[in-house]
């Protein structure tokens, strides 16, 4: 039996003139700062650094990577009068959406597929985490050469079948709908990863309780899975609509954001301000937008969350 | 207490030596310019990758170890990087104070790399290189100086499948209003008639290439005295309605939209593909790839003109770089006769005459290559290029994407690229 002790107040002394006795906090506490300190100064650096020098870096001109002079909300008023800016937030919307709608059930029939598994698991877990463990470059460069038109296995099935060459990326709509599903494709394993994990902490005895007054399975997943899982699923949602708003790499391998900019989400739009156009004061302004826009999604996603967990 | 407060110093001055090293300008082991006799590092950037089992990368390999061998006090640690990266890496790395030392970068886009503070001048030894095959006057920086060399020339070559065209019954065409016809056949026959492409994955190095070589053809200057593109005319109108006329009957892949100089290329030598325009570094692969691909000079503009332009990569000196000296004898040995002679066994046609008075060129082995540079040579004439090309290039890429999904005119289609080149 072990006890353990409450870490009590010390009373060193009375505060000037107050008669107020002086609190002062436990070594313990104090102790803190060790870890606080560091943290601090990582979270300065890699973060808040960089987000008060990408607002530095949108008020002033650029030429290439020099910053030049100070030239106010310029770039901000350049930004929200793009008659381009609309179509990049809806098409940043319906590709993160469309993916979070694509991978979140997959990442759940495959984590629950996993959990009930008794033989194999570990070896059908690894092929479900292929996907994710290549990079999102050889994702999108293996279904770029798979969907070619002139010489992809998915044309040779196609035209074999007699409905002629899979062009998915020439035509605006089919390329958006592409690069949705590849980068759901690509992501769902994460979704199934956090799943898998939180399916592992429900009781085996609810649904063994479930069975004895007469529950199926759609009983059991509605009543106990789900509910064991709606904060999983939150985080989930936060966490893969984070990596689709951001996601530039399997766009950029695929599309570039073309055809006729169907494809280019406002993440897209930064990489070619900043690597086409080489304006890096209107790629700040665009990254500031899109920052704004994940704090409103990550809140909204959080409003779902039980308050208890938070 | 007294640790605990050491312990507070300690992790305070961890915190700030973090944050400083963070925020403080790298700096070199060595700042001054090492003498000749000590040991050099260069750090050299090229797109070929010569682990790769082609003549080209061969060459490289080679070049570079025959430098190595001859200066052993300086080595070579070679990058590879894509043109498309090198392009908006290279800004980066040089406002960093990063830049390679060496660096190849495709004529077009050394002006805008110059602008982007990319380059170092030149040392003055390279103005007493004089036996050039072409001018290098468009090789220059804001300034008007030399910042590169050129190190390979290529120009636009028209290729055709010869066994496609004599299934449709087509002779090789000769002006670009029989191109159009015979693609237009050729689609018919279920081929794609003419291959280009519209797509910006690869900087939009087929439509652009092929648009430097048409405005040659033309005699349409690209950018006007104060640098603006300035090409939307009657002249540069006939780009636009060639490529609007082959979209009309056919003759344009499906896939055009989304093809690039790689699906391009594949689909010639995979026999989809019955004609298109490329560089002409692709006819010693395409010989020995696919027999059925041949060449020939490029059809005839309205101004019976087939001479294009004279393009290739060129090596310059990286911004800030600490060996110059070093890096210039690099350069002046990658454009000298044994390593252009190393390159021309890979296809690629050395830029300098003393090369050429090589054993090697007199041989039959030498043939292709010798007839690649003397067609360069009657072909191609060099020009200028505004610090834009870039802009230019993707512009023409989204006006294609436009012309064949929009239906654009080619008049509406020149009109949208000048746009997009001056935004």
């Amino acid at each position: 039996m072990s006890i353990t002790r409450e870490p009590s107040t010390e009373v060193t002394g009375l505060a000037a003139g107050s008669g107020v006795p002086v609190v002062r906090r436990p070594r313990k506490d104090r102790l803190v700062w060790l870890y606080v300190v560091p943290v601090s100064a990582v979270f300065l650096f890699v973060f808040i650094g960089p987000l008060i020098y990408t607002a530095w870096t949108a008020l002033h001109e650029t030429t290439y990577y020099e910053i030049g002079e100070f030239s106010g909300l310029n770039s901000f008023v350049e930004l929200f009068s793009d008659p381009s800016l609309p179509a990049q937030i809806g098409i940043t919307l319906m590709f993160s959406v469309g993916a979070l709608v694509i991978a979140l059930p997959a990442g759940l029939l495959s984590a629950i597929v996993l959990n009930g598994l008794h033989r194999f698991k570990r070896t059908v877990r690894s092929l479900f985490l292929l996907t994710w463990l290549m990079s999102q470059a050889t994702a999108g460069t293996i279904w770029l050469w798979f969907l070619n038109p002139n010489f992809g296995p998915a044309t040779a099935i196609t035209t074999s079948l007699g409905f002629g060459p899979t062009d998915v990326f020439s035509s605006p709509t089919t390329a958006l709908i592409a690069v949705t599903l590849i980068t759901a494709w690509w992501s769902y394993p994460q979704a199934m990863l956090l799943f898998l994990g939180a399916l592992q902490t429900v009781p085996e005895e609810l649904y063994e309780s479930l069975k004895v007054d007469g529950g199926g399975i759609w009983r059991s997943f509605f009543n106990i899975t789900l509910p064991y899982l709606r904060n999983t699923i939150v985080s989930v949602v936060i966490v893969l609509l984070m990596l689709y708003v951001q996601m530039v790499t399997i766009i950029l391998v695929t599309t570039r954001g073309g055809p006729l900019g169907a494809t280019e989400t406002l993440s897209m739009s930064v990489y070619n301000q900043t690597f086409v156009e080489f304006d890096l004061s209107g790629a700040s302004a665009t990254a500031l937008l899109l920052f704004a826009i994940n704090i409103v999604l990550t809140l909204v996603a959080i409003r779902f969350r039980r308050k208890e967990t938070l | 207490m007294i640790n605990k407060r050491w312990g507070f110093a300690a992790t305070a001055a961890v915190a700030a030596g973090i944050l400083l090293v963070g925020c403080s300008g790298s700096s070199t082991p060595s700042e001054s310019e090492a003498t000749s006799d000590e040991p050099v590092t260069l750090t050299y950037w090229d797109f070929l990758d010569p682990s790769q089992d082609n003549p080209r990368a061969k060459a490289l390999k080679d070049n570079i170890a025959g430098f190595e061998a001859a200066n052993p006090n300086i080595s070579v640690e070679l990058a590879v990087v894509s043109l498309g990266d090198m392009l908006s890496r290279l800004p980066q790395a040089a406002a960093a104070g990063q830049a390679p030392d060496v660096f190849k970068m495709f004529t077009p886009t050394v002006p805008q790399m110059a602008a982007a503070g990319a380059y170092s001048p030149l040392p003055s030894a390279a103005s007493e290189i004089d036996d050039w095959l072409r001018p290098a006057d468009n090789l220059v920086g804001p300034d008007g100086a030399q910042v590169a060399v050129p190190y390979e020339y290529r120009t636009c070559a028209f290729y055709y499948n010869e066994k496609i065209l004599a299934e449709i019954g087509a002779s090789v065409p000769t002006t670009y209003d029989e191109v159009v016809e015979v693609a237009g056949k050729a689609a018919a026959a279920g081929y794609a008639g003419f291959g280009t492409g519209f797509s910006d994955t690869d900087n939009s190095a087929v439509i652009s290439t092929f648009f430097d070589c048409f405005m040659s053809q033309v005699d349409q200057e690209i950018w006007n005295e104060d640098g603006e593109a300035d090409f939307a005319t009657k002249k540069g109108e006939e780009f636009g309605n060639f490529l609007a006329d082959l979209r009309d009957v056919g003759g344009l892949p499906t896939s055009v939209v989304s093809d690039s100089y790689g699906t391009v290329s594949d689909g010639l030598l995979n026999g989809t593909v019955a004609m298109s325009v490329l560089g002409t570094e692709r006819i010693v692969t395409y010989a020995t790839q696919n027999p059925d691909l041949k060449w020939a000079p490029l059809p005839l503009a309205s101004t019976g003109d087939e001479t294009g332009t004279t393009i290739g990569w060129t090596m310059g000196i990286g911004a800030g770089s600490k060996h110059v000296d070093a890096a210039w004898k690099f350069i002046e040995y990658m454009t000298g006769a044994e390593a252009g002679t190393n390159l021309a066994t890979g296809g690629e046609v050395p830029t300098r005459a003393s090369t050429y008075e090589e054993a090697f060129f007199s041989t039959p082995e030498a043939d292709t290559v010798n007839s690649i540079a003397e067609y360069v040579e009657s072909n191609s004439e060099p020009h200028g290029y505004s610090d834009n090309w870039i802009g230019l290039a993707t512009g023409l890429s989204h006006a294609g994407q436009e012309l064949f999904l929009n239906g654009l005119s080619g008049s509406e289609f020149i009109k949208s690229a000048q746009d997009a080149a001056n935004q």
